[in-house]
């Protein structure tokens, strides 16, 4: 009777035991270890969809500053960016110098016609020589505000281009300086390996070196037998030596490749990060390049207003004025040519000026800011789901008496793998 | 009565299930120690030798600056370069070289006490181990040398791989090669496009077409490696009775390190 209500209690407690969890973890193909194949739990969570849009957005933005090649360095941009200026700049000379003459002879033959119109008018002639006075003036000040404009351009230039050159020091520097951390941190790396290694030979030799010392120790040995051991030590010595050498040498050319390639990244990230720069320095020239054409066109519109003698009568007034109106809309007429041809010019300047400092670099600075953005919604979301997952991880693993859990291992030879439950846990949580 | 009995036989069974259930199991001490590399890297010695190399690098660049606008040409260039590499990697090994040793010896004897039989990167372990990332500390904060232990460490049922070395195997190094040299095809077509592009829209679909292109060439050369790869790390696992094979960046002590059976297996 005891037996039978044995055989009851214990049947009752393999089912109590079994039902909830029918896998052996101490069976020996297991030994309590379980595991996690992270990135597929991930794909289940709820919040997966979110990350999946941050993620296409990001390659997006990535492939969008694809293009154009890597730019040229700040010296060659520098060079190429003073010979446009200097084609520019004999392109306004070019200009101002047909307007001038144009001017010049609009005015001479306004003059000319006023001098006419007051002498028919019986009128005294100094009024005109008053109007070439006010030409002349006009005309100086003109060329004097275009000198200035010319001048402040250049002024501002200089500034732009020394801001740019510090923004793209300050940007080499700091990458340069990341490219640093990691190098240093392989370093750490391949020194700790070096470390492991020494300590496994010292630890391998251990015994053998305490006995040799040990025996070395010993007073009474004769010379030759002390030589033995003496050897014997050396020897071992040198081996542990040479295959720390080795790994040394193998850790070397490892870590150079290692170098070489952070190298050639850093230099690529710095030529983005430098475009983007000359894209902002590149805009702001042209927009103040642009005010300076324009100050410049203004002044060459046309001619100061002419000189009236002052006590002409109302009818040569009009006259004049109308001889005034005359010359102006020619003089206007036949400058809009010069004017549209120096235009086109500074067009095809500002189109290769472009092109120098990279087409969409200014689109790739704002796709860079908000890759920026997005990573840290990435980090941050990615963050939340892990731990998410690691805390239901621990709570099924220790439901399952794991002893321990590992995250996506390279390989799995035996163990619980815990993906499927969890996937399951996940979505359920989210039902 | 005996109802009475029966049921208490019950309750009792069903504690003795409870008590030799896999839950119960947890509580044991595993040999598997993991360990927080950051906590160490924070120690100030640490932080002092790192200081000491950055100020050494700054000067060693001053001097490798001024030296290169000496140098005549490339090779020079490149002779001089890896010259003053040596220099930086000699003062390192002089200067972190002794910390590495200590803070290493510092985690074989807190291992060998605890008869760990390995000991982890934190990143890796999400349930159970044990975290000996304090002890470690405080033996390296400690007065006097760390003694290494007389042990080797037992042996592991988890095994590792250099991935690295994988990645030199003829095959897989021409598969990699290969793919990098269609990636890099891929890349400067896609950049040609990407600069006679006029619109958003246009660039997107270039992205999206050049990451599609890039993908389908991973899963025809790449992924049949990677899967064999795998495939081979756990017959070796199975083999020689493992139960988990992590990378060796992972691994900080112990571990059974089973590359060259990876490599003979995929040769």
């Amino acid at each position: 009777m005891l037996a039978r209500r044995f055989a009851v209690a214990l049947a009752a407690a393999a089912a109590l035991a079994g039902c909830s969890h029918p896998v052996d973890v101490n069976a020996p193909s297991i030994r309590g270890v379980g595991y996690v194949r992270l990135e597929e739990v991930v794909k289940v969570h709820p919040l997966y969809g979110q990350l999946s849009q941050i993620d296409d957005a990001m390659s997006a933005l990535s492939l969008q500053t694809l293009g154009p090649a890597v730019p040229k360095t700040g010296a060659q941009i520098a060079q190429e960016t003073k010979e446009l200026n200097a084609e520019l700049k004999a392109a306004q000379d070019r200009a101002n110098a047909i307007l001038r003459h144009k001017q010049a002879d609009y005015g001479a033959r306004e003059q000319t016609a006023i001098r006419a119109a007051l002498a028919a008018a019986g009128e005294a002639p100094s009024g005109a020589q008053s109007a070439q006075q006010m030409q002349n003036v006009s005309q100086a000040q003109a060329q004097q505000v275009t000198g200035q404009a010319n001048q402040d351009f250049l002024t501002y230039q200089k500034s732009v281009v020394a801001q740019d050159n510090v923004a793209v020091g300050a940007i080499d520097k700091q990458l340069s300086k990341r490219a640093d951390l990691q190098y240093r941190q392989k370093a750490t790396q391949l020194q700790e390996r070096e470390s492991q290694l020494s300590l496994e030979l010292s630890q391998q030799d251990a015994n053998k070196r305490l006995e040799l010392r040990t025996k070395l120790s010993n007073l009474a040995l004769d010379d030759a037998t002390r030589k033995t051991y003496r050897d014997q030590l050396n020897a071992i010595e040198k081996r542990e030596g040479t295959a720390l050498a080795q790994q040394r040498g193998i850790d070397a050319k490892e870590l150079a490749k290692y170098q070489a390639q952070l190298r050639s990244q850093t230099q690529s990230q710095i030529a983005v990060q430098a475009a983007k720069i000359h894209a902002q320095t590149r805009s702001k020239l042209e927009s103040r390049r642009n005010e300076v054409s324009t100050q410049i066109a203004s002044q060459l519109k046309g001619l100061a207003p002419a000189q009236l003698p002052a006590n002409a009568s109302p009818q040569t007034r009009s006259k004049i004025a109308q001889i005034d109106k005359q010359f102006k809309t020619q003089f206007q007429a036949d400058a809009k040519a010069t004017v549209e041809q120096y235009q086109q010019t500074k067009s095809d300047l500002d189109a290769r000026y472009a092109a120098l400092h990279g087409v969409d670099a200014g689109a790739g600075a704002a796709a860079n800011a908000q890759m920026g953005t997005l990573t840290k919604q990435r980090d941050d979301l990615y963050a939340k789901i892990v731990d998410q997952i690691k805390h239901e991880a621990a709570s099924v693993a220790a439901k399952r008496g794991l002893r321990v859990v590992f995250v996506s291992p390279a390989a799995a030879g035996g163990g619980i793998d815990l993906t499927d439950d969890l996937k399951k846990d996940i979505e359920s949580l989210h039902q | 009565m005996n109802i009475r009995k029966s049921y208490a036989l019950i309750v009792a069974a069903a504690l003795l299930a409870a008590a030799v259930s896999p839950a119960a199991i947890a509580a044991d001490l595993t040999d598997v120690g993991y360990i927080d590399q950051a906590a160490i890297g924070a120690l100030p010695p640490f932080q002092k030798a790192n200081a000491e190399m950055a100020k050494y690098q700054a000067q060693l660049q001053s001097q490798a600056a001024t030296a290169m606008k000496k140098a005549k040409s490339d090779a020079q260039r490149q002779q001089l370069y890896a010259q003053f590499q040596q220099k930086f990697a000699d003062r390192q090994r002089t200067v972190l070289g002794p910390l590495f040793a200590r803070a290493q010896t510092a985690i074989a004897q807190v291992s060998s006490n605890k008869s760990l039989s390995v000991v982890v990167d934190k990143r890796i372990v999400i349930y159970g181990g044990q975290n000996i990332t304090d002890e470690v500390v405080n033996l390296v904060k400690g007065p006097g040398a760390v003694v290494p232990p007389a042990a080797t460490p037992p042996p592991s049922e988890i095994g590792f791989v250099d991935q690295q070395q994988i990645d030199q195997l003829p095959k897989v190094k021409q598969a990699n090669d290969d793919y990098l040299k269609f990636a890099n095809q891929q890349k400067q077509q896609a950049e040609k496009q990407m600069a006679a592009a006029k619109t958003n829209s246009d660039r997107q679909t270039i992205a999206k077409s050049f990451q599609k292109t890039l993908g389908d060439q991973q899963d025809k050369v790449l992924k049949p490696l990677v899967d064999r790869t795998k495939n081979a790390m756990a017959d070796v696992a199975k083999k020689k009775n493992l139960i988990l094979v992590v990378d060796k960046n992972d691994i900080i002590y112990g571990g059974t390190d089973i590359t060259a059976d990876v490599q003979s297996e995929l040769k």
